[in-house]
């Protein structure tokens, strides 16, 4: 082994990154050139420096207990959201019952009476918003907002690349309040769709996005639903939902920002 | 038909982890490594009150994905979204994130413990100083390495990049340092 092979190597050896045979030659060298000793003496001096106590700094007791006081208010916060739901004590018999009676509802309701071809097409969009309401609920309380995290588009989109047989669109607009915090693979019916998810201040949004259905179109379409807004409209072959609890002009910026920043 | 309440309540009864199960769970794996998490917060920062802030985003954010882990890897991932949320919080007021010096003051006690009495004190204060004027990339690994000692695949995990970046920034990193003390010391000596 030369000086200048060792010295490439110093820091793995070091660190103990170096496969045992490379070890046993940079040992032999290191005992037979002065140069390189007197290299690697520095180098560990300087570890020696790094990794004393007085470099490092220790958690003040106060942060741990404002960490404890914090994670509780979280909490109560979010069960707050969703207590009302829990708190409602369902008979054993009851779910199946409405199961029952709704799937009765739905079948008389939809296929006999009216086959017109506008009713039934709001009826898919009213289930698509049905579904993607409940996805972005899902993905709040299931602890489940994303599969990859990252701010950094250039992580989430490549991660998607493997995935999904389409590419969603990763932006990041974190100057502007909305921010990218990750993505994850989600299902809408059948269908595998991408969800990019952004945080706006106290606020989680969900971009759901898919390729889009040759035979129907979608308008522009921003409305509220069962206290979430949402957002949908078509660009590049892509169908796009963003669906959030955030304020409605909210969404709409974060709209305009998508589309502006895909149509570049 | 609305939103399918029957389905919803279907789903939410059968949540994996009430709220208090999973904040006690949290807070046992996870509360122990505050010390880890501040100090690579404090390092890349700067300062005592933005670290503060820095650890309790952490902590918010690593307990809303919190869906229980195994232990060995609690550490790695919670110190990635401390270096992350570190890097929005630099990336937001760029050029102040190296002006640190004005910071010494801020420092803890440094009470000597028997192996830093061998050194000598302003060695440690020499490393201490030029470490905090390295470029971030090279602090960062530098803490995860020698103060944390994790692998080099640990912390490319955490600074998600190749564990080939990690080695070069070590390297160059550790030279930077050296550097940088060399020249101190020249300043001392005239």
């Amino acid at each position: 082994m030369t000086s200048s092979e060792f010295q490439k190597r110093i820091d793995p050896f070091l660190d103990n990154e170096v496969d045992l045979a490379t070890a046993q030659e940079m040992q032999q060298h290191l005992e037979a050139c002065a140069d390189c000793e007197t290299l690697f003496a520095a180098r560990l001096a300087l570890r020696h420096c790094l990794q004393s106590p007085e470099l490092r700094f220790a958690a003040p007791e106060a942060l741990r207990r404002k960490i404890h006081a914090q994670l509780r208010e979280e909490i109560r916060s979010s069960s707050a959201n969703f207590n009302w739901l829990l708190r409602l004590q369902f008979p054993n018999w009851i779910l199946p019952t409405l199961a029952g009676a709704a799937a009765v509802l739905i079948f008389w309701f939809g296929s006999a009476t009216f086959p017109s071809p506008v009713r039934s097409s709001n009826r898919e969009n009213n289930t698509l918003i049905g579904q993607l309401v409940s996805n972005h609920l899902r993905s709040l309380v299931g602890n489940h907002l994303f599969d990859v995290a990252s701010s950094d588009q250039h992580t989430v989109k490549p991660w998607f690349a493997g995935k999904l047989n389409f590419t969603p669109p990763v932006f990041d607009f974190g100057d502007q309040g909305f921010k990218l915090i990750g993505g994850r693979l989600d299902y809408l019916g059948n269908e595998e769709v991408a969800a990019v998810v952004f945080q706006h201040q106290k606020h989680y949004i969900n971009l759901f996005v898919w390729p889009q259905n040759q035979s129907s179109h979608l308008a522009d379409t921003i409305l509220h639903k069962d206290g979430f807004n949402l957002s949908g409209w078509e660009a590049d072959g892509l169908t796009i939902w963003a669906v959030t609890d955030a304020a409605p002009e909210t969404l709409k910026t974060f709209v305009e920002l998508e589309k502006q920043r895909m149509a570049e | 038909m609305d939103l399918p309440e029957v389905e919803l309540c279907d789903r939410l009864r059968f949540l994996p982890m009430n709220d208090q199960e999973r904040l006690t769970r949290f807070e046992s794996e996870m509360l122990p490594l505050t010390t880890d998490a501040y100090n690579l917060a404090r390092w890349l920062v700067q300062n005592d009150q933005d670290a503060h802030d820095m650890v309790q985003e952490a902590f918010l954010r690593a307990f809303r994905f919190f869906r229980g882990m195994r232990e060995e890897t609690s550490r790695a991932w919670l110190l990635r979204i401390v270096r992350n949320v570190c890097y929005d919080h630099l990336r937001k007021r760029p050029g102040l994130s190296n002006a640190s010096d004005s910071d010494q003051e801020n420092l803890p006690d440094t009470k000597p413990s028997p192996e830093a009495a061998l050194q000598t004190k302003s060695e440690i204060t020499a490393v201490r100083s030029a470490l905090a004027k390295l470029p971030e990339d090279f602090r960062t690994v530098l803490v995860l390495r020698e103060m944390e000692e994790l692998s080099y695949r640990e912390i490319s995990e955490i600074t998600q990049v190749p564990i080939g970046t990690v080695m070069s920034r070590l390297a160059r990193g550790r030279q930077h340092l050296t550097d940088l003390l060399k020249q101190m010391r020249a300043k001392d000596l005239l």
